[in-house]
C-alpha cells in the first residue's frame, strides 16, 4: 500500500481531538503507512469559501493537493467535508486545463505545482477498498453481534460522485459492509440518507439545525437502535452536541453517536476511555454495557463450541 | 463561480424532479429553488439576494446526483449566494468564518493541552504563512484583466 498523508481538517483538531486519537489508534492497529505532513490549511470549506471567492476556494484546495504531489503520497481524511472538497477541486482542475494553468501560475510562485496525481479518499471507503473487509474481520476480537446500529453516511462521504467515485451516491453500501463486518446489524431506516443539517448552524439558523437533527433522532428513537455510527466531525457535532442541547431542554433521545474509528477500535479490543468515548456529550454507557454483556455471552458460546469441537469425531464412549 | 447556464435552467422550469429529493425543500418552509429559477429566467433574481432561503441550501448534492442534466438546483442557489456575498449580504457567522479563514488559512487551531492529555503528538505545522503569501499573489493577479 502506498504511503498516505492524513488530512485532519480544522474541525477535528479544533473541537474533537479525541476523534484524532481513535483514528490514530486504528491506523496503527492495522499498521497502515500513514504520516502527518506540514503545511496544510483548511481544505477549504466549500459552503464558506466558494460562495465568497470561487477562485480562492480552488486555489487553496489545489495548494493542499500540491503538497501531496510534492511529498508523493496519497491522502486519507476522517472528515467527509475535507475529502469531498479536495476531490471536487481535483476533478475540476483535471477537466479544465485553462484553470489548472492559472492555478499553477500562482502556486509556482510559492514553490508548488498542482499535478493531482495522488488518490484522495475518505477514511470509510478507504478501509473498505484498500484495507478490505477480510482484513477488517481478521482484527475483530470483540464484535458487535446482536447490536443494532444506524449508519449516517454524511452527504460528502459519497457526493458529488463524479469527483469522489467511491460508492453509489443514492444507495451507498460500503459503510454498511464495514459495520456488518464488525458483526452489527446495520439498521435500515427512512431518513438514512437525509443530510444532517449542521450547515444551518453555520448560517445562524440554529432552530432549523435542530429541526433537522430531530428528524433523524426521532426515527432512531422509535426504532430503538443502540447507536448511530458516522464518520464526519460536522455530522458528529450535529448529532452529539445538538442532541445534548435538546436533551437539556427536556427532549430525550438517548442515541449515542459513535465514530467509525471508535467502533472499529472497540471491536479491536481497545478500551473505550483510551479511544476517547468518555469525551462524548451523549453518554455511550448503555451501548457499551450491552456490548460487553453480549460479548460475555458470546464467549460462553465460544466455550461451548470449543467443547463441541474438541469432541468432534473422537467421542469418548 | 461559473455563469449560470440558462438553457439548462429552461429545462428545470419544466422538470422540478429534484424538488422531491431535496432535504431543504422537503423540510424547510419557504425553501423552493423552483421559484428562484423562475425569477432568474425572468431577469428578476434581485429580490432573492436578501432572502434567507438562499443560504439554506445544504450543498448535499442530492439534486445534482438525481438530475438528468447533472446540474441541480444547487448551481442557482450558489449563484444567488455569490451575488449576495458580493454585496456584503452574508449571515454574520459566514462573515466571521471568512475573516478567520483569510487571516489564518484555517477555521480553528489544534488545542495543545487537550492533545497532551490524550497523548497525541504535536500537530503538524499549518501552512498559514505560505497561504497568506499565496492570497496576496492571487489578489494582485486578479487585478490583471487577462488573468
Ligand atoms: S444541494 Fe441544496 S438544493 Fe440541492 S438537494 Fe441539497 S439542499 Fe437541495
Ligand atoms: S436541476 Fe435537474 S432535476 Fe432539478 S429541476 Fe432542474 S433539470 Fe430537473
Amino acid at each position: 500500500m502506498k504511503d498516505f498523508a492524513i488530512f485532519w481538517g480544522c474541525t477535528i483538531q479544533t473541537r474533537f481531538p479525541f476523534l484524532e486519537k481513535s483514528t490514530r489508534m486504528v491506523l496503527e492497529g492495522f499498521n497502515l503507512p500513514y504520516r502527518d505532513i506540514d503545511g496544510f490549511t483548511c481544505c477549504p470549506e466549500k459552503s464558506l469559501v466558494n460562495n465568497i471567492d470561487h477562485g480562492l476556494w480552488i486555489l487553496t484546495a489545489a495548494r493542499n493537493i500540491a503538497l501531496l504531489d510534492k511529498a508523493g503520497v496519497d491522502l486519507v481524511s476522517p472528515c467527509t467535508g475535507c475529502a469531498s472538497n479536495l476531490a471536487t477541486v481535483n476533478s475540476e482542475l483535471h477537466s479544465n486545463h485553462k484553470e489548472k494553468n492559472k492555478v499553477n501560475s500562482i502556486l509556482n510562485e510559492v514553490g508548488l505545482e498542482f499535478k493531482g496525481n495522488n488518490k484522495l479518499r475518505h477514511l470509510v471507503p478507504f478501509f473498505h477498498d484498500e484495507v478490505g473487509i477480510p482484513a477488517v474481520k481478521n482484527k475483530i476480537i470483540k464484535p458487535f453481534n446482536g447490536m443494532r446500529i444506524a449508519i449516517h453516511y454524511g452527504c460528502h462521504m459519497i457526493r458529488p460522485s463524479h469527483a469522489l467515485k467511491n460508492d453509489d451516491p443514492l444507495d451507498p453500501k460500503k459503510f454498511d459492509n464495514l459495520i456488518r463486518a464488525m458483526g452489527a446489524e446495520s439498521v435500515q431506516y427512512m431518513t438514512k440518507l437525509l443530510c444532517c443539517g449542521q450547515g444551518l448552524d453555520r448560517i445562524d439558523q440554529h432552530e432549523n439545525a435542530l429541526h433537522f437533527a430531530r428528524l433523524k433522532l426521532k426515527e432512531l428513537r422509535a426504532l430503538k437502535v443502540d447507536a448511530m455510527a458516522l464518520c464526519c466531525p460536522s455530522c458528529y457535532l450535529q448529532f452529539d452536541n445538538n442532541q445534548f442541547l435538546m436533551e437539556k431542554e427536556g427532549e430525550k433521545f438517548g442515541i449515542p453517536i459513535i465514530y467509525f474509528t471508535e467502533l472499529l477500535g472497540l471491536a479491536m479490543g481497545y478500551k473505550p476511555e483510551d479511544l476517547g468515548l468518555d469525551s462524548h456529550r451523549i453518554e455511550a454507557t448503555a451501548f457499551l454495557e450491552k456490548w460487553q454483556r453480549l460479548n460475555g455471552d458470546l464467549s460462553k458460546t465460544t466455550e461451548l463450541n470449543r467443547q463441541l469441537e474438541a469432541g468432534f469425531g473422537i467421542a469418548q464412549l | 463561480m461559473e455563469s449560470l447556464n440558462f438553457k439548462l435552467l429552461e429545462q428545470c422550469s419544466k422538470c422540478g424532479a429534484c424538488y422531491h429529493i431535496c432535504p431543504s425543500c422537503l423540510n424547510l418552509e419557504g425553501y423552493d429553488p423552483r421559484a428562484v429559477i423562475k425569477d432568474v429566467l425572468a431577469g428578476q433574481h434581485e429580490k432573492w439576494l436578501s432572502h434567507k432561503s438562499i443560504w439554506q441550501c445544504l450543498e448535499c448534492h442530492h439534486c445534482l446526483e438525481i438530475c438528468f442534466q447533472h446540474y441541480g438546483f444547487e448551481n442557482t442557489m450558489a449563484a444567488m449566494r455569490t451575488l449576495a456575498a458580493k454585496k456584503g449580504m452574508t449571515p454574520p457567522q459566514v462573515k466571521r468564518g471568512w475573516d478567520m479563514f483569510i487571516k489564518t488559512g484555517k477555521l480553528g487551531e489544534p488545542v495543545a493541552p487537550a492533545r497532551k492529555k490524550l497523548n497525541l503528538p504535536e500537530a503538524a505545522k499549518s501552512g498559514a504563512e505560505d497561504f497568506k503569501k499565496m492570497v496576496k499573489i492571487y489578489r494582485e493577479a486578479k487585478t490583471n484583466p487577462n488573468f
